[in-house]
């Protein structure tokens, strides 16, 4: 090739270069796993001196895997990979192409003893045979009069191999670029939906500042579900995909199952309760029964015959480590009372003999004569969703599949090549095999062994 | 639970494996060799009996799913991938010294799974994250390559005490750097499965096919150290001593793979329990 000439093609035609870009593909990698990345990086940044904080991060060392290096590493390796095969190509073309007939110099020279056969029968009689030996695993015989009396024939398998390390750099290729194309048009990002709430857009993952999604989200329901041991079982949001205000897609969104909706996929990521939800009260009026209502910080309700106005003040999840409280108030014709209801008043009693009596505030039938109580706080929860879009997934997708070919095809398969001599010698015919192939010589061997096998038997049969 | 006191077991017979293989060297006498073998297969079908019922026991809790699911049954099936490919190399080149190289480690293996206090070897339910079909198919194919970079690790290390004259009867370096090459390859395809089929499970589970987690970076960081180690012997032909350092390199960043990133923070954190 004229090329080989110009200093920047021999530059990334050599392997070393690979070898290079990639240990240092490997020395970068290994430092991004130790120094905190993205989101982690910014804690970190905060505990070390502000001078090295900087310097990493004009290094762009807090996002090695996006920073100018890495990219550069990838650009050099595709670079290099691309120069590589083109340099290669023709040879691996002309051994794909040609079938040198007569093969090359010195073939069937040193052939080991088992590789000769002796026979008397005349040369066409035996191509004939060999042909015939031969036709059952080969699919295409090659033959040529060599001089006068002799003909080889040549038979090869895996022609095809030869092409599957391109195969392989095709496809780091292509991870290459699907790589890129997720890098520079996909989008990761997270949102928070309460439960009977909705939203249109998400936070970009890195503090990139929000982006509108093409529909609207609704949680409609958010469940978790527990094993016996505590571990969770299932995360499951019941979501609306709603657009112009109509509903485009129904449906549960399960951890491991995406939805996938415009190009873009909505994953179940994390959950959460708020705190500020909702109370179950329940009250009674002495001698009646007991009545449950929901409410929220700030809600009130009336008691019957008007004998006042409850309002819930405050709402706590933990209050000064007895479990959940609420605080109300209620006014009535007496004034006002304001006290704290706990949701797990009888252990609080059990533990502090007498405490509602010495401290009025947590004593629940302060207001006579009503009772109240803490039945549960309605907890109301969020589901976490990660939302992305990849352009370049496909191509990924793709990528490996050929990778996964390709590797097969390098490692598992080799061109192997065979070639029989049948020549006129001193008034017997003698047949030798002699065989070449591009890697794996074992497998090679074990091909040749049985097909001399095969001569031997064909050759008594033919005596006797 | 009956299936963790057969893998118990399984840890004793893969000493006695070991030591039989030591002797084998020591002594001189193949019917050291035949001990060691005959404990290898015994322990072998245990192991996988006790595979099989943890399975099924799984099932009879009602939380059926195959024994690949925490750090105690990744290293069990580590250790049993690794006998099973150590079985089949010495009944292919018909030569035990390999035994006195492999079987330790996957006597560590099962003593660590059995002994190590912070490790637990009841049967967990599956998290929502693991409850997915690619489990499977990631943890066998990455395990399957640990263990065939393992008996290359292992090749590695022979190969360099090949000259003590204890180790009389270890293969000329030929066969040696042969059958590492082979299990460099089989791991690296096995690898790259894992890496792909992992990704594919990232790609449903966590959003996003690759992410950076520590574990994702060092597989990475492994499969470029044995892409590097096949393109030297590819294209510029390097042979014995050099491959064997590769192989021995290769396999710590295997180790730092499966345990060291462990310590890191990541998303990987299912073997933490």
């Amino acid at each position: 090739m004229p090329k080989q000439k110009n200093p920047f093609w021999s530059f990334f035609a050599s392997v070393y270069l690979t070898i290079t870009l990639l240990v240092f593909t490997v020395v970068l990698s290994i430092v991004g796993t130790f120094i905190p990345q993205q989101d982690a990086a910014r804690e970190f940044a905060q505990g070390i001196p502000p001078g090295l904080a900087s310097f990493l991060q004009t290094m762009q060392a807090f996002d090695l895997f996006h920073s100018v290096w890495f990219f550069l590493l990838m650009l050099l390796l595709s670079l290099n990979l691309i120069v590589c095969s083109l340099n290669r190509w023709p040879l691996t073309w002309k051994q794909f192409r040609g079938a040198p007939l007569s093969g090359e110099e010195g073939l069937f020279r040193g052939l080991s003893p088992e590789r000769i056969f002796l026979c008397d029968e005349n040369v066409g009689t035996m191509t004939g045979r060999m042909e015939g030996l031969l036709n059952r695993k080969y699919r295409k015989i090659s033959k040529t009069q060599e001089k006068e009396d002799a003909v080889i024939i040549y038979v090869e398998r895996g022609r095809y191999s030869r092409f599957a390390v391109y195969v392989v750099h095709l496809s780091l290729q292509l991870l290459i670029l699907g790589a890129l194309m997720g890098a520079f048009w996909g989008w990761e990002g997270y949102v928070n939906i309460g439960e009977g709430e909705t939203a249109d857009a998400i936070d970009l993952k890195g503090g990139k500042g929000a982006k509108a999604l093409p529909f609207t989200i609704r949680c409609d329901k958010f469940i978790v579900e527990f094993y016996k041991n505590g571990a969770p079982k299932t995360y499951r949001s019941d979501l609306t995909f709603l657009k112009d205000g109509k509903t485009i897609y129904q449906g549960p969104l399960l951890v491991n199952h995406p939805v996938s909706l415009a190009g873009v996929r909505v994953y179940q990521a994390s959950y959460g309760s708020s705190p500020d939800g909702r109370a179950s009260l329940a009250f009674v009026r002495a001698g009646q029964e007991e009545k449950i209502i929901k409410v929220g910080p700030g809600e009130s309700f009336s008691l019957p015959e008007k004998e006042g106005t409850v309002q819930v003040v405050r709402l706590e999840e933990n209050l000064m480590q007895m479990g959940p409280a609420v605080k109300i108030l209620i006014r009535s014709g007496q004034g006002e009372v304001s006290f704290w209801v706990f949701l797990h008043i009888d252990k609080i009693r059990e533990m502090n003999p007498g405490v509602t009596e010495q401290v009025p505030m947590f004593n629940p039938s302060l207001f006579k004569p009503y009772v109240f109580a803490l039945k549960g706080m309605e907890e109301r929860y969020y589901t976490g969703l990660q939302v992305s879009r990849d352009p370049g997934a496909p191509l990924m997708a793709a990528a490996a599949v050929l990778m996964i070919l390709g590797l097969m095809g390098t490692f598992f398969s080799s061109h192997r090549r065979i070639w029989i001599k049948i020549q006129q010698l001193g008034g017997k015919t003698r047949i030798s095999v002699a065989a070449r192939t591009n890697k794996h010589p074992v497998v090679l061997e074990r091909e040749v062994r049985q097909l001399a096998e095969k001569i031997k038997i064909s050759l008594e049969k033919g005596s006797t | 639970m009956t299936n963790t006191m057969i893998l118990s077991w399984v840890t004793f017979l893969y000493f006695g494996a070991f030591v039989f293989y030591l002797f084998r060297l020591v002594f001189g006498k193949e019917l050291w060799g035949k001990a060691a073998f005959y404990s290898v297969l015994g322990g072998l079908g245990a192991h996988t009996l006790g595979l099989l019922l943890r399975w099924k026991e799984s099932y009879s809790l009602g939380i059926g799913h195959a024994p690949l699911s925490n750090f105690y049954e990744s290293l069990i099936f580590f250790a049993w991938a690794l006998v099973l490919l150590y079985v089949i190399v010495e009944w292919r080149i018909k030569n035990r010294s390999l035994g006195v190289f492999v079987l330790p480690v996957a006597f560590l293996l099962m003593a660590f799974a059995s002994l190590a206090p912070n490790i637990s070897n009841r049967i967990q339910p599956l998290v929502p994250a693991l409850q997915s079909n690619w489990l499977t198919s990631h943890v066998v194919t990455c395990f399957m390559g640990y263990a065939a970079f393992t008996v290359a690790f292992a090749i590695g290390i022979m190969y360099f005490l090949r000259n003590i004259p204890l180790f009389g009867f270890i293969p000329e370096g030929d066969i040696l750097d042969e059958l590492m090459y082979q299990h460099a390859v089989l791991g690296f395809v096995f690898l790259t499965l894992g890496i792909m089929t992992g990704s594919v499970w990232a790609h449903y589970a966590w959003g996003s096919y690759w992410s950076w987690d520590p574990k994702e970076t060092w597989s990475l960081i492994t499969w470029l150290i044995y892409a590097v180690m096949l393109h030297a012997r590819y294209v510029r032909g390097w042979k014995g001593k050099r491959m064997a350092v590769l192989a021995i390199v290769g396999f710590a960043a295997v180790l730092f793979t499966y345990l060291g990133v462990n310590y890191l923070p990541g998303l990987h954190s299912y073997l933490q329990s």
